[in-house]
């Protein structure tokens, strides 16, 4: 920013000259001027200087990006002379890639005329700095102001009006007009009434704030505070009365925000107790060891992931296990997360069924005893797991189409967010199909409702136990999946979900999956409700268990109450 | 079955460590090692441990400690407060420890500073923290405020953010240093309504707490990335971040779904160093930045040579427990290493194990050629040592910014920044 | 049942005459270095454990005696350390880090001068009159909504985990002015004398000894009476209890009320000798812990709790130190064994062995009923 201002004139110059006439003859190419800044390494205020030379072009926004995200490399020469390389995306059977030349786009060949192959993670990537990267923006927000993607158009946008730069108003009402896309034309428009704020004239101030008044703008905000500070007369007035239509429309986004993060935190709830609905709801077990089955599927997910990477070494008590990796690259990477939500369900419905068959089905007539046991289980689990993965969190990153968000007028709505929402209503979905629809779904629903009348029915009663069971503990490694993508995964995961998800089956009445669900979503929904109006977690939290206690005195059995003849449950 | 396993591991175990407890001589000298193993903090704590076993090796194999051979007494915090001070009494009076190396939050330190008052023992304190204390029975190798959020806050300024949003943990190591960023931030000329996260303040409306505070183990960060959010809108904004390890992952994984960068508001971290990193999507994270007195990329031969041999070490070890594979070295770490050398150089200089003795020679001054620069120990029991400034790569490494030269440790900075009138 | 009575109360004696006079007076005379020598750490962890014995009971007798599993205890256990804590906070006086009259943590925070609920602390008996008092207070308001609304089962133990779980979270906050997340620590004296030195330690073990026994005379007192009889009943069937015409849900928040008493009393004791009370003493799994400690001793006989939580914390106290990769597995690992092989906890082991014994004598087959999961829900 500093940069920009102080020598605003020649890069923008250069830029302007570009905007209107794209034949611009050059002593060198802009391939040979970024190859010069890259070899220049750590002297970041030359690289600077040179990358302010550059014209935009797709091509430079590209080589740029490149550089940005470490795919040029330095690669030292047999005369130890450095140049700037790029590796063509094609991989050999040895993952080598063909080494180029970043000035000349030409293959670099090794002493028998034959092109180099080299190994990328043998390279050394150029590295870059913050300075440097808001240089690389700004050439590229203004390259982007041409650009055929919306979203580059969007940003180069955004970034010119934090400028508050009034000679480029023409420049951006020229783009105005070409523009076609809604959001992006309210943000050429924003830009203009910004820059139109810093104009002597004060009814272009105040037609200027009338605007952004009416857009709403969240950006102004602290623009129009300081006019309103600095002005008087119509222009405060004019700034303030913004400055209350902002405040107005921020209320609206806050309220719109606080019910999608409201059902967002619901459905995250959600996914978390229905395993849990099931095991405790409807078989009464209290299984304390489902936090960790939960971690059973968020391990599993990473291990998924890890194969689709570089593999995965791991030395539980001394024996050295070696998973090799596929090296995946781009969207196929990407795809392991969906190979990773069946084999999350899978294995924690096999440790599930492991469990019951060692440990639950002793217990079934002790309910009380079953939370002591698998709260031993869950310790042993627990330790397990940091001797075989380390005691720190893994890494688990998000496949490329669940980051990101969705802006509709000022709310965001983040893909990871409404991939939760979305999912968590196919698991329900899933569920109720299972147990209305399906044979063992009959069968489920007899052996829970009446074990020795489902006996006497012919029912094996054992292994729909043991069914039941994995269905619910594979329930809790679909949440372990998903939890992945939004939090930590480590060994005491579990421990962060499980106190919720019992408040949550509890509170929508055991043995009813429905009562699950209501109460999942209206513990989240306050729960946010609360942070909001309160702009304090921790006194939102102590609110909603407050809440909890107060409700289950007016229903002291949940939301909906099982049926039931029986004298004493 | 694999219960009755490990239960019979576990008395191979002990019984191996009953013998060489036997095995070794009266030319050992024993040292404690006071982490959690297990529970909430294992994620952090266990590095230390093995960066611990690591260093006593390392210096083993070269003769010792003032020619006797260090014997590692490893004990298990589990995060629990009360057993931290158990197994403090247990080191200190049952094992007759020279000296013990240990603890991570402030609460487990508190916990065990009367057990060392008490039988005049010596701590070793590592992690960075909130200062306002000085005992003479803890070496506070830690970085103080000033050895890492004023330096950040400075760079910031330099940079020309001007609006900050303290966000942490609510306890006491963000809550103090947020207090302390508060008064040097007025004292810099930035405007209080600059200041987000919100702020506290008592019936005579003195400010008693500034910045958002959320509890351990908090999951749900949507509430206040979309106020950051807000916040930054304006731009020339950025995230002073104290939040505890474990909640940095969901935080900066809503932060990056939210389409915040760090070129749009950077975000400062305090409690994130490559090893809390390894958890955390690295590529959406890029130019995110870390304070710290040691980062791994530094490019000094005693470091390179540090980094290395852990590496081997790691390999080789027959720990129980010591992850091999994807380990990195960190700032905690190194201050874990350099203060059993600087133990070493003090207890060579008096002469002697008793902790008197020792704590004479360290407050005199001594000097340690470390990883991440040259250490001197203080008069005050802190460190002077180098800052440094990085921002995070791809590959969760920091590229190293800035670094200020031989920075002195002071505890005490509460109230010694006048606002700008 | 006489002579019954009269063997378990000479082992009592005799248990006590040893923990509690020969004991400390090993630690006191022998020199140290001599192999009777018993140490001030040994003193000092079995004070801790006697205090959790005292938890333990507690915990046993709501849930072996009434049925109520309440995940609650580890509360009103740290209620009771908290308010002798805030005595022992305003004893340091200008003895902390700042040299103040004000707790360090409230000069940290900024505060200048004493808040007006701390003032009566400066009194011993005050604190120790609030020991017994808040916990009752919040027992018997708690107890009373509950009890009112018939919750039990499951929904008491999650109600009352969601009560813990929502008072750690309040006193985590500084603004709680109860030291925050660091809690209370750095206790100097106790009734003028310091608190850190082995004659002041024993005496705490002593007292700690004593009250455990008291209680545990009390409980069995109690749990004797026409009203232990109704107790059990209540555990075993509650619909009967109410038609037979007791008012049940009295008896359940007179039960209530004697059981958070005695926590916070153990909490009380504890917070002295092991220096440090903070939030996460509160936690929800930590009232989980005691009750495991109950299940391992043995449900139900008073004796088995107080055991329990002496074997499992001399366990985790050694484990930690001799194995500290593996405890937890070791640990875990005996909860599940003991839940599944011996639902009668260490009590019933000498039982069971006899059991044992006799049937190999006979050679009879193996007559061990395979478990199948039964459908009778009560």
């Amino acid at each position: 920013m500093r940069f920009l201002k102080t020598h605003r004139f020649l890069p923008l110059l250069t830029a302007l000259s570009l905007f209107f006439s794209n034949a611009h003859a050059q002593a060198e190419t802009p391939r040979q001027i970024i190859a010069k800044a890259v070899l220049l390494e750590d002297k970041s205020d030359d690289q600077v200087a040179l990358l302010k030379t550059l014209d935009a072009s797709t091509e430079v926004a590209s080589l740029l990006t490149l550089w940005k995200e470490g795919g040029i490399f330095l690669f030292e020469k047999p005369d130890q002379s450095k140049v700037a390389i790029i590796l063509e995306s094609e991989k050999d059977a040895a993952d080598k890639q063909k080494a180029l030349l970043l000035e000349t786009g030409l293959p670099i060949l090794d002493g028998e005329g034959k092109p180099l192959h080299l190994l990328a993670s043998d390279l050394t990537a150029a590295e870059t700095d913050s300075t440097l990267r808001e240089t690389m923006k700004a050439v590229l927000d203004l390259s982007g102001l041409s650009s055929p993607d919306r979203k580059a158009r969007l940003q180069a946008v955004e970034t010119l009006a934090m400028e508050q730069d009034f000679s480029r108003i023409p420049l951006l009402q020229k783009g105005l007009q070409k523009e076609t896309d809604p959001s992006v034309q309210h943000a050429f428009r924003e830009a203009i009434a910004l820059a139109q704020l810093k104009e002597d004239s004060s009814e272009t101030k105040i037609s200027a704030c009338r605007i952004l008044g009416t857009m709403g703008s969240i950006r102004s905000r602290d623009i129009l505070q300081s006019l309103s500070k600095d002005s008087d007369g119509p222009v405060q007035r004019a700034a303030l009365e913004a400055l209350q239509k902002i405040a107005l429309h921020l209320q609206k986004v806050n309220t719109f925000g606080t019910l999608f993060r409201g059902l967002s935190l619901g459905s995250v709830l959600l996914v978390a107790a229905l395993g849990l609905a099931v095991t405790f709801g409807l078989m009464g077990v209290i299984n304390m060891a489902h936090g960790e089955m939960i971690a059973v599927g968020a391990y599993t997910t990473y291990v998924v992931q890890c194969v689709f990477g570089a593999g995965l070494q791991v030395s539980p008590f001394g024996i050295a296990l070696n998973l090799p990796g596929i090296k995946a690259t781009g969207w196929f990477y990407d795809c392991y997360f969906i190979l990773a939500i069946p084999l999350s369900f899978l294995t924690a419905a096999f440790a599930g069924i492991l469990l019951e068959r060692t440990v639950i089905r002793f217990l079934y007539r002790r309910p009380l005893e079953s939370l002591l046991a698998t709260w031993g289980v869950s310790l042993v689990v627990q330790q397990l797991f940091r001797l075989t993965f380390g005691a720190n969190n893994v890494q688990v990153s998000s496949p490329s189409w669940l980051s990101g968000s969705w802006t509709l007028s000022d709310v965001s709505f983040g893909w990871n967010r409404v991939f939760v929402i979305t999912f968590a209503a196919a698991i329900v979905i899933g569920v109720f199909q299972l147990l209305g629809r399906t044979p063992l779904g009959l069968l489920i629903r007899a052996v829970m409702q009446n074990r020795s009348m489902a006996a006497c029915m012919g029912v094996r009663t054992q292994r729909v136990n043991m069914f039941t069971f994995g269905l619910g503990s594979g329930l809790a490694g679909l949440a372990g999946a998903f939890l992945s993508q939004i939090g930590n995964v480590g060994p005491s995961l579990g421990q962060s979900y499980i106190v919720d998800a019992f408040m949550t089956v509890v509170v929508g009445g055991v043995g009813s999956l429905f009562g699950t669900i209501l109460s999942a979503v209206g513990i989240g929904m306050t729960d946010q409700v609360l942070q909001q109006v309160l702009g304090n977690p921790v006194l939102g939290k102590i609110l909603v268990l407050a809440a909890i206690i107060l409700f289950l005195q007016w229903k002291p059995a949940g939301l909906f109450v099982t049926r039931s003849r029986s004298l004493e449950s | 079955m694999k219960i009755l396993h490990t239960s019979a591991r576990a008395l191979l175990a002990t019984a191996s460590i009953a013998f060489t407890a036997t095995a070794f001589g009266a030319d050992t000298v024993k040292v404690g090692i006071l982490h959690s193993l297990s529970g909430t903090m294992a994620i952090s704590e266990t590095s230390l441990r093995d960066v611990l076993l690591y260093t006593f090796d390392e210096i083993n194999a070269k003769g010792g400690v003032a020619g006797k051979k260090i014997e590692p007494v490893v004990v298990d915090g589990a995060s629990n407060w009360p057993l931290f001070a158990e197994k403090a009494k247990q080191l200190l009076e049952q094992d007759k420890c020279a000296v013990v190396f240990g603890c991570w939050t402030s609460v487990s330190r508190k916990s065990v500073l009367p057990v060392f008052e008490k039988n005049n023992g010596l701590l070793f304190y590592p992690v960075q923290y909130e200062g306002e204390e000085e005992s003479k029975n803890v070496f506070y190798t830690a970085e103080a405020v000033n050895q890492q959020a004023t330096p950040a806050v400075d760079y910031m300024l330099a940079k020309g953010k001007q609006k900050f949003y303290l966000l942490g943990s609510d306890y006491v190591y963000p809550q103090t240093t947020n207090l302390v960023l508060l008064e040097y931030l007025l004292s810099k000329g930035v405007p209080i309504e600059n200041i987000g996260g919100g702020f506290k303040k008592d019936g005579s409306g003195k400010i008693i707490s500034a910045g958002k505070y959320t509890p351990f183990g908090h999951t749900d960060y949507q509430q206040i990335v979309s106020e950051i959010k807000q916040f930054s809108a304006g731009g020339k904004a950025c995230v002073i971040n104290t939040l505890n390890g474990d909640t940095n992952v969901p935080f900066f994984k809503e932060y990056a779904a939210a389409g915040l960068t760090a070129e749009s508001c950077p975000v400062v971290s305090f409690s994130i160093s490559e090893d809390e990193f390894r958890a955390l999507p690295a590529k959406q994270l890029v130019g995110q930045l870390g304070c710290w007195t040691y980062f791994q990329s530094i490019k000094s031969d005693a470091n390179k040579k540090f980094v290395a041999s852990f590496q081997d070490w790691l390999k080789t070890s027959k720990v129980d427990g010591v992850k091999k594979e994807g380990r990195v070295t960190c700032s905690p770490m190194v201050l874990s290493y350099d203060g059993v050398y600087l133990w070493k150089a003090a207890v060579e200089k008096a002469g002697s194990f008793e902790v008197d003795k020792v704590r004479a020679a360290l407050q005199g001054g001594l000097s340690f050629e470390g990883p991440g620069g040259k250490v001197t120990s203080q008069k005050n029991m802190h460190m002077t040592k180098n800052v440094f400034i990085g921002e995070t790569k791809a590959d969760g490494q920091f590229k190293i910014l800035k670094e200020y030269k031989d920075v002195v440790g002071e505890p005490w900075l509460k109230g010694t920044f006048k606002p700008k009138s | 049942m006489n002579s019954n009575n009269r063997r378990e109360l000479t082992a009592i004696c005799i248990l006590a005459a040893v923990m509690l006079g020969v004991m400390p007076a090993l630690n006191a005379w022998i020199p140290e270095g001599q192999w009777l020598h018993v140490s001030n750490f040994t003193i000092n962890v079995w004070g801790k454990y006697l205090a959790y014995g005292i938890l333990a009971i507690s915990v046993d007798l709501l849930w072996g005696f009434t049925g109520l599993l309440s995940l609650g205890q580890a509360l009103f256990f740290s209620l009771g350390g908290y308010m002798l804590g805030m005595h022992l906070m305003l004893m340091i006086g200008k003895l902390g880090q700042y040299k103040s009259e004000l707790p360090d943590f409230m000069v940290f925070l900024g505060h200048t001068f004493l808040p007006s609920f701390w003032q009566p602390f400066r009194s011993l008996a005050f604190a120790a009159l609030m020991v017994v008092l808040v916990p009752a207070v919040i027992g018997k308001l708690f107890g009373y909504l509950a009890f009112r609304s018939r919750i039990k089962g499951v929904y008491f133990s999650i109600l009352t985990q969601a009560l813990t779980y929502g008072a750690s979270l309040m006193f985590f906050r500084n603004d709680m002015l109860m030291g925050g997340n660091n809690g209370f620590t750095d206790f100097k004296t106790i009734l003028g004398a310091d608190i850190r030195s082995p004659g002041t330690q024993r005496a705490l073990y002593i007292v700690t000894g004593l009250t455990l026994i008291a209680i545990y005379l009390g409980c069995r007192w109690l749990t004797r009476t026409k009203f232990g009889l109704i107790q059990r009943a209540i555990r075993d069937s509650e619909t009967r209890v109410l038609f037979s015409g007791y008012a049940a849900a009295n008896y359940k928040l007179f039960v209530f009320v004697v059981s958070a008493v005695i926590a916070a009393i153990g909490g009380a004791l504890y917070v002295p000798q092991v220096g440090i009370i903070n939030p996460s003493e509160m936690t929800p799994d930590k009232s989980l812990e005691a009750v495991v400690w109950v299940a391992v001793g043995g449900r139900g006989t008073l004796a088995g709790p107080v055991l329990g939580a002496v074997v499992v914390n001399a366990l985790k106290s050694w484990a930690t130190r001799a194995i500290p990769d593996l405890w937890l597995i070791l640990l875990g690992g005996l909860f599940l064994l003991i839940v599944l092989f011996l639902p009668g906890g260490l009590v019933s082991l000498p039982n069971k062995l006899r059991e044992l014994r006799s049937r190999l004598g006979k050679k009879s087959p193996d007559t061990t009923p395979t478990a199948v999961p039964n459908a009778s829900a009560s």
